[in-house]
């Protein structure tokens, strides 16, 4: 066993090939967009439970700082997509190892041809943003400000894993929360591996749906433009109706609330998608969240357990807030609380 | 010519020299075709006696004198200069206890090697000749590559998943598994996939491929522990080895 930091560091003084750049590069996308997802999942819950909130949520990603991380963000899922499959399809196959140089350099290559137009569009959107006359941009301290909850949140859990982890290594006899005797086969382990697997696979044209929907037909800055169309969901002619295709109010809110009511054929498929897009990422990120975190605390049972603990909460809470989002209704007084919240958002 | 070796060196027994540290040694009349375990004798006997390494038969079979050298893991004595250039770095690999200066605690390692029964077993009645347990070559093919291993532990110490998690069973272990695994005459089989089956067996590898070119004796390390996740997860070592995928050895 090696400590922590030696491990990090001869990670990166150790000289071995593209594989090993690869996987760095593999594991650090993963973990940006898990970090991302939480954030994520808990401020979209909010279109439904707090519209206020989420006004003032939505103006913190049209924040320059946010921006950025959009692009890095973006960089990472394609990056992340593409590799994961060409770990996939090696595992399958294990005689393809001869060509994972190779494929690890088509992955590179790929990702920066799909992320040149993407950056392009993304940007254009930017452009337009700023270039609008009555642009208003929220200030970085307040931008850094609504991200103490949730640097708080992390710590809490990060503290109620250990606890609960120290409780639980109390309790059970020694013989069950010690290490085993004889190593033995683990069904769940088995699970994961394929899991992680076919999920990776099915995420992709979800998230590339939900991406090319986000960033590139529209953009962030476009779900606050009065009387915009809303991405993915068509014009009705009806324009008394409040759910018509329109952003008439120009709120976030509106825009969440055209897309998660919107119907094809009675069912509503952005929901259906939204939903889809939730379990896997949540339960694909979590897990990957777990294999790093158990390689890195091995070394200690009550912190190996704290970190399995850590990522079956964080699941849960994503995947709970994210589902009772989706299952409520977004109307007319959300909608209006979140006109008013938005008057409110850059008033002195 | 000359040549310069950088060895990184600690003496946990010696209080002034606990802490890793790097010490210099020049060489002259360096020949190109020179082992770099051959100049490392040369400073040990010409310059400084206390600089420990292991070795035993200097030509690639023993495993002994597995180091990084260079940034990468390898055996010293199957490196010549030409390989390496006049630069040379040593260090003892990584993720074992370090005993002294490039000498470290294998034991953990064969600790790993243990766990997966690297053993024939066949309990099946002996042959009538009783004599050897005959295998057709088309068989034999599937551990040709793994039963060249030399346990030198190249491999399972070039691997990041196992410098973070010593627990995990390692490259070395996997490639020994396969050897039994994958040969036709043996009746463990459900055994030995239940024991890689593990939380810290086979799943801890994320395909990083340090391991491969690592291995002195050529052996497809990634492929081969590829190969034993298959068997784990269909339960059986059948039809996961395609005869035309194996490589051709020379
Ligand atoms: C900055 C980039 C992104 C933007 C602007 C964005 C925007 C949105 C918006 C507006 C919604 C509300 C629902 C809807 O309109 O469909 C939503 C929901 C969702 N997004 Fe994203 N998204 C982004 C990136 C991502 C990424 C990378 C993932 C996956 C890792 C993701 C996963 C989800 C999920 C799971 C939901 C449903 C949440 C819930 O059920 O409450 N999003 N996103
Ligand atoms: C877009 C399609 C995706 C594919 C094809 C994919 C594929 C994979 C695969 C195959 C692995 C297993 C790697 C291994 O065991 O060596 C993995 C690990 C991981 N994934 Fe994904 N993934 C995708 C999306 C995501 C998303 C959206 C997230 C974040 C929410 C994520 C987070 C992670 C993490 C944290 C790991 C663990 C990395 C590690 O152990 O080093 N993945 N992914
Ligand atoms: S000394 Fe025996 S393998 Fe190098």
């Amino acid at each position: 066993m090696t400590s922590l930091v030696l491990t990090l560091t001869e990670t990166l003084r150790y000289k071995g090939a593209l594989g090993q750049w690869s996987w760095v590069l593999h594991r650090i996308t993963g973990l940006g967009v898990v970090l991302f997802l939480v954030l994520h999942v808990i401020d979209t819950s909010w279109a439904y439970f707090y519209p206020e909130l989420y006004v003032k949520a939505i103006a913190v990603y049209q924040s320059p700082l946010f921006t950025i991380g959009e692009f890095a963000l973006v960089a990472c899922v394609v990056y992340h997509a593409y590799n994961g499959l060409r770990i996939a399809l090696i595992d399958f196959k294990p005689v393809w190892w001869r060509h994972q140089e190779k494929a690890a350099r088509y992955v590179l290559i790929a990702t920066a041809v799909t992320l040149v137009p993407v950056f392009v569009l993304m940007f254009s959107h930017v452009l337009k943003h700023y270039q609008s006359p009555d642009v208003q941009v929220l200030g970085l301290d307040a931008v850094v400000e609504s991200q103490i909850p949730f640097i708080a949140g992390f710590v809490i859990a990060g503290f109620a894993a250990l606890l609960l982890s120290a409780i639980t290594m109390a309790i059970l006899p020694k013989s069950a929360a010690g290490p085993k005797a004889k190593p033995t086969g683990s069904q769940i382990e088995r699970f994961w591996w394929s899991f992680m697997r076919l999920s990776g696979v099915l995420i992709i044209p979800l998230v590339f749906g939900h991406l090319a929907a986000m960033h590139v037909l529209q953009g962030v800055f476009d779900m606050t433009v009065a009387g915009m169309t809303v991405v993915g969901v068509p014009v009705s002619g009806d324009a008394t109706a409040l759910w018509n295709g329109i952003n008439a109010s120009g709120t976030a809110v509106e825009f969440v609330g055209e897309r998660w009511n919107h119907l094809l054929g009675g069912v509503a498929i952005w929901r259906v998608f939204d939903a889809a897009l939730l379990m896997l990422v949540t339960i694909h990120g979590f897990n990957g969240l777990r294999y790093v975190l158990t390689d890195y605390t091995s070394f200690n049972p009550m912190l190996k357990r704290a970190a399995i603990y850590l990522c079956i909460m964080g699941a849960v809470v994503l995947l709970v807030t994210g589902i009772g989002a989706l299952l409520g209704t977004i109307d007319q007084t959300a909608v209006d609380m979140a006109k008013e919240a938005t008057a409110k958002l850059f008033a002195p | 010519m000359e040549v310069t070796f950088r060895i990184r060196r600690q003496n946990p027994e010696d209080p002034a020299k606990k802490k890793p540290y790097w010490q210099e040694f020049t060489l002259q009349n360096v020949a190109e075709t020179d082992r770099v375990l051959e100049l490392m004798h040369r400073i040990k006997w010409e310059q400084d006696g206390t600089l420990a390494f292991r070795r035993s038969c200097s030509h690639g079979i023993c495993g002994s004198d597995a180091m990084r050298i260079n940034g990468r893991n390898a055996l010293a004595c199957k490196l010549l200069v030409r390989n390496v250039g006049s630069k040379i770095q040593l260090e003892p690999i990584l993720g074992l206890p370090v005993l002294k200066d490039l000498i470290v605690d294998m034991e953990p390692f064969f600790d790993h090697y243990r766990s997966i029964m690297p053993y024939f077993v066949n309990n099946s009645p002996v042959p009538a000749n009783g004599r050897e347990r005959i295998q057709m070559p088309e068989d034999q093919v599937f551990m040709n590559d793994t039963g060249n291993c030399i346990l030198c532990a190249c491999c399972t110490t070039s691997c990041p998943s196992f410098w973070a998690n010593g627990k995990y069973v390692g490259p070395a272990a996997i490639v020994q598994a396969h050897r039994f695994v994958f040969d036709t005459r043996d009746e463990a089989t459900a055994e030995r996939l239940d024991v890689l089956a593990d939380p810290d067996g086979v799943w801890r590898c994320r395909t990083i491929y340090n391991c491969t070119p690592a291995c002195p004796r050529g052996i497809e390390v990634t492929k081969a522990i590829g190969e034993v996740k298959l068997a784990v997860m269909r339960g059986t070592n059948k039809g996961v080895i395609k005869a035309s995928d194996i490589k051709v050895n020379h």
